[in-house]
């Protein structure tokens, strides 16, 4: 029997597709003899009576996720998403860096610090990249901060906009898609597969509505993990090796015919009726990773 | 060993300077001198290039995080026989009411300040620590409660100008176990011991000339050292 801890915010129930996984979550750690509770932030104290926490509210290295999962680890609990995972993926200069070097299909990149931003370099970088390109901040997520700029002055808006928290900013070719290829990995294996389609119009999977707080979010189509293309969910696990054994959501484009990695995310939303459309079996293979 | 810093060391060996750091290639052992190490500054991207390349690195970028937590920074030393404070993370005045009586300590656990701390003595003023630190309930924060005084001594590789010879023992236990060169911790005194609340970085303006000069010896003593220990 192993006790389980599931981290939790309570934005993590004000989605019903989102509260109803949790509740899946729950219900096959019980059916499987196991405990679970969902832990809020004011819980932390209590992580030493559990086997193993299992984080479901956004992680950052700045949220209180990153404290629980670093505190679960140097209790010797079983963390996902482990603190290594959470550091590495917040950080999209942390995490573009290893797929250079350890030769992961991504998408052409430099890395901008604040000192090489001026007139030559911006105009070098539209002369090898071509118009437009985007620029990202590196602690993105949800599509927030990234940005399809095609002029200097624009370029420069943003990238100052960015520079205000990180001295580094990541820009990029502009390679659209009608979707992303999303891989759910865990443990080194692929968990399920779907195609996060852009919204119309749109070349980002989500997108700020104007002048409102709310996002909208593209389709979801869901295929069987055993129907997927092969060298697919090979990209997808030689992305995830470089950063560790845990769950994670792995984005990628298709682009004349290659596999072309965008990004790997920890902690990768799991919906209901989503994510767990075609592969059911998701929900007990991540409660048995846990309960190892 | 290479010597990267943004601060002007006063030792016989060249030092790189961090801009410079980050375009090279550079493999071997790296000492990263700088006086911020917060999350996304050049200092935290000098110790995750290093790492990158494959560098053995001090301070590590796991270390730079944590070091800036209050809660992990006091696991962590707690862990490796240092004295702390108890503590809790939370958004909830009620909580911390439910916890510690008046008056308290509040650090900010968010990395990205040089907020300092703030105390509390009743309810009204908890309650406006926890909203300003936390950044509108954005973030949690670190509350303990707070029996003496609040010391602040400047660090450098676990040595400190300050004559207080517990306050040094935890200055030297906290080098240990997180290894950062260059930081400003928070220690409060009371019954004859010191404890461990906070450290966070030090603002170059806060570095005096004999703070450099004691920083110099260090990395001077260190680099001559090697890097074995
Ligand atoms: N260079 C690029 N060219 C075209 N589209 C891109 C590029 N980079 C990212 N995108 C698209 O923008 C969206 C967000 O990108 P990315 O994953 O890098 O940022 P993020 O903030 O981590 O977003 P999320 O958490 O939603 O995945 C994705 O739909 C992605 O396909
Ligand atoms: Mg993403």
């Amino acid at each position: 029997m192993t006790r389980i801890a599931c981290f939790v915010e309570k934005y993590n129930f004000s989605n019903s597709r989102e509260a109803e996984a949790l509740q899946n979550f729950k219900q096959t750690a019980e059916r499987l003899g196991h405990e679970f509770h969902f832990m809020f932030r004011g819980g932390l104290s209590e992580i030493p009576k559990y086997d193993s926490v299992f984080i479901r509210a956004t992680t950052d290295p700045l949220y209180t996720a990153y404290v629980v999962s670093k505190t679960a680890w140097e209790l010797g609990l079983k963390v996902v998403d482990d603190p290594v995972s959470i550091r590495v993926c917040a950080n999209k200069i942390h995490q573009y860096s290893l797929f250079k070097k350890y030769g992961v299909p991504h998408i052409p990149t430099i890395f901008l610090s604040k000192e090489e931003f001026h007139h030559r370099q911006i105009a070098e970088i539209f002369e090898v990249f071509g118009k437009p390109v985007v620029i990202k901040a590196p602690y993105t997520s949800f599509s927030r901060y990234v940005e399809k700029v095609s002029c200097e002055t624009s370029f420069r808006e943003v990238a100052k906009r960015f520079f205000r928290r990180s001295d580094y900013i990541v820009v990029q070719k502009f390679m659209p898609s009608r979707f992303d290829w999303r891989v759910g990995v865990l443990n080194g294996e692929v968990l399920y597969v779907c195609k996060y389609m852009m919204p119309k119009g749109k070349w980002k999977h989500g997108v700020k509505k104007r002048g409102k707080p709310s996002f909208i979010w593209g389709r979801t189509v869901t295929l069987k993990r055993n129907n997927a293309p092969h060298r697919l969910k090979e990209t997808a696990l030689k992305a995830c090796n470089i950063i560790g054994k845990g769950l994670y959501g792995v984005d990628i484009k298709e682009i004349n015919g290659d596999y072309v990695v965008v990004e790997v995310n920890d902690n990768p939303s799991i919906y209901k009726g989503q994510e767990d459309l075609r592969d059911k079996d998701i929900y007990e293979k991540i409660i048995r990773f846990l309960s190892e | 060993m290479l010597v990267v810093s943004n601060i002007d060391l006063k030792i016989n060996k060249p030092v790189t300077k961090p801009s410079e750091f980050l375009k090279s290639s550079f493999r071997g052992f790296v000492l990263n001198v700088n006086n911020d190490y917060r999350y996304m500054k050049t200092g935290y991207y000098v110790s995750l290039h290093a790492e990158v390349l494959g560098d053995e690195v001090v301070p590590t970028t796991e270390n730079a995080l944590d070091a800036y937590r209050p809660p992990i920074l006091l696991t962590r030393t707690a862990k490796n026989g240092a004295p702390i404070m108890p503590f809790i993370v939370t958004d909830s005045v009620r909580q911390i009411m439910a916890e510690f009586a008046f008056p308290v300590a509040v650090f900010p656990v968010n990395p990205f300040s040089f907020n300092g701390f703030r105390t509390a003595e009743n309810r009204t003023a908890l309650y406006r620590a926890v909203k300003s630190l936390s950044m509108n309930y954005r973030y949690a924060v670190c509350v303990q409660p707070l029996q003496g005084e609040m010391m602040v001594v400047k660090c450098f590789f676990g040595e400190c100008a300050c004559e207080d010879n517990s306050a040094r023992a935890v200055a030297r236990k906290v080098y240990e176990t997180l290894k950062i060169p260059v930081c400003k911790l928070y220690v409060q005194r009371f019954n004859g011991g010191a404890y461990l609340c906070g450290l966070q970085p030090l603002k170059m303006e806060e570095i005096t000339p004999s703070d450099v000069d004691l920083l110099s010896k260090m990395v001077s003593r260190f680099s001559g050292k090697g890097w074995s220990d």
